[in-house]
């Protein structure tokens, strides 16, 4: 088997970065927006909000996973 | 890495390769430890043993306005079930009646004590409890928590009782909670 060569790495060391670094910018809004209130009056997180953060960030990768088995799926089906 | 995609996994990355290992542990150590200090737990003996304190104070100074009723025990001549001929607790010698009020505040002030405490404790530990359930924060943790306090309170005294209780302590709850919640004059506008 051909091994990729090293530009070829460095692409795919890119693509990677990019795709991790959006989905990084995705969970923060999207858990930022649903949890966090705009009337606080400190900067702590309180508990609730922790509480909620928490369960967003696990969500969001649950529902990330069960999405890319499903397509997975799809793309093997094909 | 320095990519402004990513400010929190690069934060962390480049804090690896600056600090020695026992700094590293050192960090962990902090954050669990203030993790820890906002558990629910931590907020419960928190909370009771500032109740117990300010009870503490709250039993003293209501104690020492009570200077016209008559002590507890024997020695009071207008006792019913000690109609003999004992003293009362004026003609006693100074320390003796020190030491017989000295004796009656600490009682007061301990009950009072404890009193308060559990009220804080049960009010600040169901509070973090449902806050940590419900995941949100408005004033209707408060007047749960209220309302579970105040039947907690009064559940010797029966269903009406607790009903009672429940239903005070609540609104009392839901006032300050209101009061402290009150939007500032400013308007506000979106983060977002």
């Amino acid at each position: 088997r051909p091994q990729p060569t090293s530009a070829e790495k460095i692409a795919a060391a890119e693509i990677e970065i990019e795709m991790v670094s959006d989905m990084f910018t995705r969970l923060t809004q999207s858990c930022a927006k649903k949890c966090i209130q705009n009337d606080y009056r400190e900067s702590d997180l309180n508990k609730a909000e922790s509480v909620c953060l928490d369960r967003c960030v696990s969500k969001f990768f649950e529902v990330n996973l069960k999405v890319s088995e499903k397509m997975q799926g799809e793309a093997g089906r094909r | 890495m320095n990519i402004p995609g990513m400010p929190g996994m690069g934060g962390a990355a480049g804090g690896g390769g600056n600090l020695s290992d026992q700094q590293l542990q050192e960090q962990k150590v902090i954050k669990y430890i203030q993790a820890g200090m906002e558990s629910c737990a931590a907020k419960t003996v928190m909370a009771g043993v500032a109740g117990f304190a300010l009870g503490g104070m709250f039993g003293l100074f209501m104690s020492s306005m009570r200077y016209d009723t008559p002590l507890s025990g024997p020695l009071n001549a207008s006792n019913p079930l000690n109609p003999a001929n004992t003293p009362d607790i004026s003609t006693l010698p100074m320390r003796q009646q020190l030491r017989l009020g000295l004796r009656d505040m600490a009682k007061t002030s301990y009950s009072s004590a404890k009193n308060f405490g559990l009220i804080g404790a049960i009010f600040s530990g169901t509070e973090c409890t449902i806050e940590g359930f419900r995941a949100k924060n408005d004033l209707w943790n408060g007047v749960s928590a209220g309302c579970l306090t105040g039947g907690a309170l009064a559940v010797k005294a029966g269903p009406q009782a607790m009903a009672l209780g429940c239903g005070g302590f609540a609104a009392f709850s839901a006032a300050i909670d209101w009061y402290m919640r009150l939007p500032e004059e400013e308007r506000r506008k979106n983060v977002i």
